[in-house]
């Protein structure tokens, strides 16, 4: 067994993780209640993003770090923003099944996109990476550098600020609403089309943040950012049953802890990527209990 | 299609008896000696496919049951195979079957707990046992030859090759085996939904809460179709160990488990014929690509469309929507062949199938009704 000084750093690392995984998470959940769209492309749209910041840093024009992180962060909303409004109202009324299904759709174009214009077969390794990794600072024995501050404090941020949004703000009140009955809300005067284009820009946004900063933690690899990234940040909105972004949040950070204080331990380190399926299992199972039969709202 | 069929077994059900069996006899018989190896590899993938896609499309199209993790259920059953075709010398067919009881267990055990939530949370819950899936099998990797639990040999020298059965060694013969194996798979599911357990899940379908209310055991319904097309995956699973001969967990990356849902909802959930277009979209369409040097890739975009736009208008798939385009093409072209022509006593006197309420006035009328 590895001693407590083994651990240390993954600490670090775990809950820098937590925190892309908390924002991804909160993003899901918020554009889940608003308009009933589970979007799993999340991941892909933001490994999209981060494979065009790459491209756009290599320019032999030397193109300005913070101006490739905005266009895949603004890539990460456009593309989430004509997703809803095109299919959104498609497929509005056909169940959130169907259209979790659809972004499905959209998460193998993504994913079929990035591997026809970055092929993996080149031989080149890829990689993004911020000015704040080579600084920061240590807490006893364990170097934390700033990306990883500014991940974890992005997610707290993220969670705070989306919670103090739609408690506060008018659009927050709207978007609470939708979640409680589409209907009604619309019939209140409140702009429902706008709101969800609202929702999903948001959603967007957060997609190519998450995107661009696990591009930097983890790697920048195509099925790790199209699938872990929304496997694990779904886990934990399944733990918060879609509904809460503080179980959301404190899931994420969970789900990161274990997945890389696993790391250490060499028995099972194998099985480091289950964390998110096996928390999530466990905390479906736990939650479904005593509801086989019974139709809640978000469901029917 | 047995919706199609239920209310008019008359002539049409014949016909359609007919060219099935003719279409099976083509696929054993005429088509090995026409293709080249390459081809015979990839119908071979794509009969066993077809099982695939068979078993998604049950629980798709007739219990709501929408699984994320077919292809994790897939290399349960090819991992079982090999396994078993390694360490014991019993004939290829008990191998199958016992293959396919194991998936239909292991399928069934892991997804019971699932089974009490339903709709998006169980689609998801599906999604996250892939991935376990995946990462176990990254991890114990398929046996090939080694002794142990696993049967897994960590060199990378004199890998012995999965064997075959001792009828079916050559590419096409086993091709013909795999071909055969499938139709039985398929007589099997269709016996299912013409009887009893086939009503049930279609009352499931339309509405559980209802289903319930008629005294219909839902738990045991679904369970049944999820053991089902958990057994019909499994021995897919074991042909296609027989067919690869070597088995690598990186051959079955989690994305194939979503465009394996994509195919089937591509090529229509609500009629056995979509399973096999969609076996055709998933390993007929990007061997051809690569035969003509396209990338994969596009393949993949394509499928993502094709889930959109199947999705968005066209919900019972390919199979059930491209005839009907091309009777709605076969009459525009038909009616403007007539139309300078065209009396109504010359187009009521024509018979025309497509036409059978009479007078030229309907013929508008039909295309506009479809």
């Amino acid at each position: 067994m590895p001693s407590w000084s083994d651990f240390q750093p993954f600490i670090v690392s775990g809950l820098a993780l937590g925190g892309v995984y908390a924002l991804s998470g909160v993003g899901l959940v918020v554009l889940y209640r608003a308009t009933g769209v589970l979007y799993l492309a999340f991941g892909a749209v933001g490994a999209m993003g981060a494979y065009i910041a790459w491209q756009v840093q290599q320019q032999p024009g030397g193109w300005p770090g913070w101006l490739s992180w905005i266009i895949c962060i603004a890539f990460g909303g456009l593309v989430a923003l004509g997703y809803g409004v095109i299919f959104g109202p498609a497929l509005a009324g056909r169940g959130p099944l169907i259209q979790a299904v659809a972004t499905l759709g959209l998460t193998l174009v993504l994913f079929g996109a990035i591997d026809l214009l970055w092929p993996t077969s080149a031989g080149q390794s890829r990689s993004l990476t911020f000015p704040t990794d080579g600084s920061g600072f240590t807490v006893g024995q364990v170097q934390v550098n700033w990306t990883q501050v500014i991940a974890l404090g992005l997610g707290v941020v993220i969670t705070i600020g989306t919670g103090a949004f739609l408690r506060f703000s008018k659009l927050g009140t709207a978007m609470r609403a939708m979640a409680n009955d589409r209907e009604i809300t619309g019939t209140l005067g409140v702009p429902v089309r706008r709101v969800e284009a609202a929702a999903w820009f948001g959603c967007g946004i957060l997609s190519g943040l998450a995107g661009l900063i696990l591009a930097d933690l983890s790697a920048l690899d195509d099925t790790t950012l199209v699938f872990t990234v929304v496997i694990s940040s779904l886990a934990a909105a399944l733990i918060g049953r879609l509904r809460s972004i503080a179980v959301t949040f404190v899931a994420a950070l969970v789900i990161g802890l274990v997945h890389d204080l696993i790391t250490p331990i060499t028995q099972i380190v194998n099985y480091q990527d289950m964390t998110p399926f096996v928390l999530a299992a466990i905390a479906l199972l736990v939650v479904s209990r005593g509801q086989v039969t019974s139709r809640s709202r978000e469901e029917g | 299609m047995a919706r199609a069929t239920g209310p008019a077994p008359g002539r049409s059900s014949i016909i359609r008896a007919a060219v099935i069996v003719i279409g099976v006899l083509l696929a054993i018989f005429a088509l090995p000696p026409l293709m080249n190896g390459y081809y015979t590899d990839t119908m071979t993938q794509v009969a066993i496919y077809s099982i695939v896609t068979l078993g998604l499309g049950l629980l798709v199209g007739r219990v709501g049951l929408y699984s994320l993790g077919q292809v994790a259920v897939l290399t349960i059953g090819a991992w079982a195979g090999a396994r078993l075709l390694f360490a014991t010398s019993q004939p290829y067919l008990l191998v199958l079957l016992e293959a396919g009881l194991a998936t239909m267990v292991i399928g069934t055990l892991i997804t019971l707990p699932a089974l009490r939530l339903r709709g998006l949370y169980l689609a998801l819950i599906t999604l996250m046992l892939a991935g376990a899936v995946t990462v176990v099998l990254a991890t114990i990797n398929f046996p090939n030859g080694g002794g142990g639990f696993s049967g897994y040999n960590g060199s990378f020298l004199h890998i012995p090759q999965i064997r075959r059965p001792s009828l079916a060694g050559t590419d096409p013969a086993y091709y013909r085996y795999c071909v055969i194996i499938a139709i039985v798979m398929f007589l099997v599911v269709f016996a299912h939904l013409r009887s009893r357990p086939g009503r049930a899940w279609a009352a499931i379908r339309q509405s559980e809460p209802a289903a319930l209310a008629a005294g219909i055991n839902t738990t045991f319904y679904k369970l049944w179709a999820l053991a089902l097309a958990s057994f019909v995956t499994g021995v897919a699973g074991a042909l296609l160990a027989g067919a690869d001969r070597e088995l690598f967990s990186i051959d079955f990356p989690i994305q194939n488990s979503i465009e394996l849902l994509a195919v089937v909802l591509m090529g229509g959930v609500f009629s056995l014929w979509g399973a096999v277009v969609a076996a055709f979209l998933l390993e007929f369409l990007p061997a051809l690509l690569q035969d003509w040097g396209v990338p994969n890739d596009w393949l993949i975009i394509i499928f993502g469309v094709g889930v959109l736009q199947v999705l968005v208008t066209a919900p019972r798939g390919l199979a059930d929507q491209f005839p009907k385009d091309m009777r709605r093409l076969g009459r525009l072209i038909w009616r403007l062949g007539h139309r300078p022509a065209a009396t109504p006593a010359v187009a009521g006197a024509s018979g025309e199938p497509g036409n059978p309420a009479g007078p030229a006035p309907s013929t508008t009328e039909a295309a506009r009704r479809d």
